[in-house]
């Protein structure tokens, strides 16, 4: 059986020894697990139906036309 | 023929240079790693499978067992993309070199044994005895407890070995007979019908890694809490 010529028993495990306590495992340590992320809670009692005035003035930076 | 046979379990050399050595490393080059939050399907999927089977091996251990949940996932991996990898045809599975089972199953299996017995003297040695023996047997039942203990890593290691060249053998055997009878057109059906069958079969070479990690999961278990 060619699995028991142990010439080549030396290179096989050191070989493995490197792949498999060093580079899968710090392969595995830089693979980041996201959290998905989380919805944010849309408050729908503070959304007023109707436009108020003073809001229009602040989103709109067009319409004054004083600060240049 | 015998020699025939075997040949695909010699370790390769390309000039007479070693070529094992980038054929075991080269599995470890399939794990995708990237810092970004959203990864392709292939990454992803990758990086699902692990975290799935990180949770499912890790759940049933206590604190001081889970620090060895980034060396049993790693080892789960490495053996699961080599044998996969062997399915290949004409190419050459580590797994099937008994000496490279051998240094993975002996050190892992003395890790989890040094772990009991340091932490946990008295429980890890009242192990070799069963609950409600008899009095004269005792130490017969010692002894045989003490010698499957001590039979754990050479069990592991030619588990996985005699597995995956079984499987290999049994693969090139039956080619090989289908082949041969491909002149005589009406058995070659049946034949091919059976290899394809044995191929899948043989991607339970996958249960077979579940099994290697599982047993030595189970030992370190075993150490470690109970």
């Amino acid at each position: 059986m060619p699995q028991l010529d142990t010439s080549t028993w030396f290179t096989t495990i050191m070989t493995m020894l490197p792949t498999l306590y060093l580079i899968t495992q710090l392969k595995l340590l830089n693979t980041n697990h996201y959290q998905p992320p989380l919805t944010k809670n849309s408050n729908l009692q503070s959304h007023s139906i109707r436009w108020q005035p003073k809001w229009t003035k602040t989103c709109l930076p067009l319409s004054q036309p004083q600060q240049s | 023929m015998n020699e025939n046979l075997f040949t695909p379990f010699s370790t390769p050399t390309i000039l007479n240079q070693p070529a094992t050595i980038p054929i075991i490393l080269f599995p470890a080059t399939l794990v995708l790693t990237s810092k970004h939050p959203i990864n392709n399907r292939l990454a992803t999927i990758q990086q699902n499978l692990i975290q799935l089977t990180l949770k499912q091996m890790m759940m049933t251990h206590n604190a001081k067992g889970q620090t060895w949940s980034l060396m049993l996932t790693s080892l789960i991996t490495f053996i699961a993309m080599t044998n996969l990898l062997g399915l290949l045809p004409y190419s050459f599975t580590p797994t099937t070199q008994l000496s490279m089972n051998l240094a993975m199953a002996i050190p892992l299996w003395a890790g989890t044994v040094m772990v009991g017995l340091r932490f946990k003297t008295k429980n890890s040695l009242a192990h070799l005895l069963p609950q409600g023996t008899p009095t004269p047997l005792i130490p017969m039942l010692v002894v045989i407890e003490t010698i499957s203990l001590l039979i754990q890593p050479v069990a592991l290691a030619v588990r996985l070995t005699a597995n995956i060249t079984a499987g290999h053998l049994l693969m090139h055997l039956i080619g090989n007979a289908a082949l041969a009878l491909s002149t005589a057109n009406f058995s070659l059906t049946l034949l091919t019908s059976t290899l394809l069958t044995l191929l899948t079969i043989l991607e339970i070479a996958v249960a077979l890694i579940q099994a290697y990690v599982f047993t030595l999961l189970v030992s370190l278990y075993l150490h470690n809490n109970t």
